[in-house]
């Protein structure tokens, strides 16, 4: 016999084992359900020594809840248990959402979460005007941001991301020539490497790479930053000094980029076109100094300023997106992680969007 | 005269109420303690009393002028004349304690030259016994350091109020206890103003004059502190009670 299975000594009576922890009450409520249908039975609890809270929740269960139970036997330290137990406050209902049918909870799920984007979104634009006004304020007033910090975000972001963008742009433009090199030989056209090579690289594939290489270099490490700065209590720290945090930690990062940008593009142009032109040197033969001369018979300045343009607005919707997460942030550990991974999300998608604004008025 | 003077405060975040319906003065030159239980609303109250947060209904009165919430002048005015000691410190990681001293200084009077700024720097460590550690980053120092650090922060532009949340927490008997001789050093020689946030029963004892104590979503008590030893309340009683065997243990 399981220790679980009660000895029955009358038909009235259900004598109830030693030990009574939560396996052994899961596995005879049931059965005392089932055994109590219609006929008044008197459970004993008399022998039990082992007990837990679900052996008291199943004896206040069976004096509300089982009427056919006519009599309970409770003795020794359940006894004593049961009488601090019932002292306890009574348990509140547990609160959960309403039923509702399923296309009334579709809805309204959709309708939450759409009102919490929409709200976001409107602190974001807010957030993005104030960071203007105080753009503006500082280069009006030169007050209000730590001296040299400037500098240290334009090492940070320059200096640091400079090796990893020339390096993804060469690789970016090796691939590109190798893949279009091939269709264009098959119609003799292979110098046409040189204008698409160009035409790509300075329009569109060094803004949109330099682009998203900050939003995961450098958005991920301001949202690092602020939202850790957010959760020490620094960014209060820094109100209740009088200062104003969006002002003092965000135009330093914002004129930075600003600086920092046509430098990284330039360098990225080079790579990137240097790239195309080891391939077209090594795969087809052809000479630098052609590349260089049928590239320029095609592209100009105004593709560079383009293109130099496109990543000055990537960069600042990086740090004003990646800083929107940083400050934004609740008060847990946890929560810098994932404003982290969004602030990286955000950046991507506010630099495909505004690509995709610009292929508009360019084109 | 009152610093602070609060009339049907009540406090939350969002459309949460913390603490309701507050009416309470915080006077000129002395140390008023909040204690209360975790989660009593210590913090929140705080944080509307620094202009962190803003009130959901009542207001307060500083120096005898209304802070008004919706004027940024108005938080500006309160700002310049508080200073605030938080939990952890809260000194920014990538300056040095000297810098981050400074920082009010340079911040608010950019004009003033560096000399008198590394003289006010210098005076404020001292008072604090942190000038030998003035090189250092805040992760080179002990939690004790760091909130003696901050404390030279929060005092540097001479603020009429300071805010000291929970100083003596994470710090040792020792550490604690200098901390307070600290807070009454501050308020006997400066006769500066301190509201001080703690549950910790051996501070209280040295420091308050004035203490508020927070339950169960409102203000339960407010007096001095000789008026809370005497209190016929069983909650103080239990507080009192609970914390010493705590202490004790």
């Amino acid at each position: 016999m399981s220790e679980t299975q009660t000895a029955t000594t009358t038909p009235e009576t259900i004598l109830l084992p030693k030990r009574l922890r939560a396996p052994e009450v899961a596995a005879l409520i049931e059965d005392l359900r089932r055994r109590s249908e219609g006929v008044p039975l008197t459970v004993d609890f008399r022998e039990v020594e082992e007990f837990d809270s679900s052996t008291l929740a199943l004896l206040g269960y069976l004096r509300k809840h089982v009427p056919d139970v006519s009599a309970i036997h409770v003795g020794g330290a359940l006894a004593r248990a049961e009488e601090s137990f019932v002292r306890l406050p009574p348990a509140g209902p547990v609160e959960t959402p309403a039923p509702a049918g399923r296309p009334g909870r579709f809805f309204r799920s959709y309708a939450d979460r759409f009102l919490v984007r929409a709200r976001s979104l409107g602190r974001f634009l807010a957030m993005l005007v104030d960071e203007v006004y105080h753009l503006g304020g500082y280069l009006r007033e030169r007050r209000g941001v730590y001296p040299g910090e400037t500098w240290n975000q334009m090492f940070f972001m320059g200096y640091k991301s400079f090796p990893i963008v020339c390096l993804l742009l060469f690789l970016v433009g090796v691939t590109i020539s190798i893949t279009s090199a091939d269709q264009l030989q098959l119609f003799g056209a292979d110098i046409y490497i040189a204008d698409i090579i160009g035409y790509a690289m300075l329009r569109e594939l060094v803004p949109l790479m330099t682009g998203v290489i900050l939003a995961g270099k450098v958005g991920a490490a301001i949202t690092a930053e602020l939202a850790s700065m957010s959760v020490l209590e620094e960014v209060d720290a820094l109100r209740t000094m009088g200062l104003v945090p969006e002002k003092f930690l965000m135009v330093p990062r914002l004129l930075a980029i600003t600086l920092v940008v046509p430098l990284l593009v330039a360098m990225a142009d080079v790579a990137g076109i240097f790239g195309g032109m080891v391939v077209a040197r090594v795969k087809f033969g052809i000479l630098p100094s052609a590349f260089l001369e049928e590239m320029v018979s095609t592209v100009d300045w105004v593709d560079f300023a383009w293109g130099l343009a496109k990543t000055v607005v990537f960069g600042w919707a990086v740090v004003v997106g990646s800083g929107f997460k940083g400050l934004t942030v609740g008060r847990s550990a946890e929560e810098v992680g994932r404003a982290t991974t969004e602030s990286v999300v955000l950046s991507v998608t506010l630099i495909i969007v505004i690509d995709c604004i610009f292929a508009f008025v360019i084109y | 005269m009152d610093i602070i003077s609060a009339r049907g405060l009540t406090v939350g975040y969002g459309k949460t109420e913390v603490l309701r319906d507050m009416s309470f003065a915080v006077p000129e030159g002395r140390i008023t303690v909040v204690l209360g239980v975790s989660g009593s609303g210590k913090s929140t109250l705080l944080k509307t009393l620094a202009g962190l947060l803003p009130p959901l209904g009542g207001g307060f009165d500083f120096s005898g002028s209304p802070v008004d919430y919706a004027s940024e002048a108005s938080l500006r005015l309160l700002y310049r004349k508080i200073g605030v000691l938080y939990q952890g410190g809260a000194l920014l990681n990538g300056l040095t304690l000297f810098e981050n001293v400074a920082l009010p200084i340079r911040m608010h009077f950019p004009e003033m030259p560096a000399d008198m700024v590394r003289d006010m720097v210098h005076a404020g460590l001292a008072q604090v016994e942190m000038a030998d550690a003035a090189a250092k980053y805040p992760a080179e120092l002990s939690g004790g350091m760091r909130k003696r650090g901050a404390l030279a922060r929060a005092l540097v532009l001479d603020p009429d109020l300071v805010f000291c949340d929970e100083p003596s927490s994470g710090l040792d008997p020792i550490t604690s206890s200098l901390l307070d001789d600290l807070l009454l050093r501050l308020k006997e020689t400066f006769k500066m103003t301190l509201v001080v946030v703690t549950h910790e029963l051996r501070s209280i004892e040295r420091v308050a004059d004035r203490v508020i104590v927070l339950n169960d979503g409102g203000l339960h008590f407010n007096g001095d502190f000789a008026d809370l030893a005497a209190a016929d309340d069983e909650f103080i009683r239990t507080f009192f009670l609970k914390r010493d065997s705590h202490d004790d243990a």
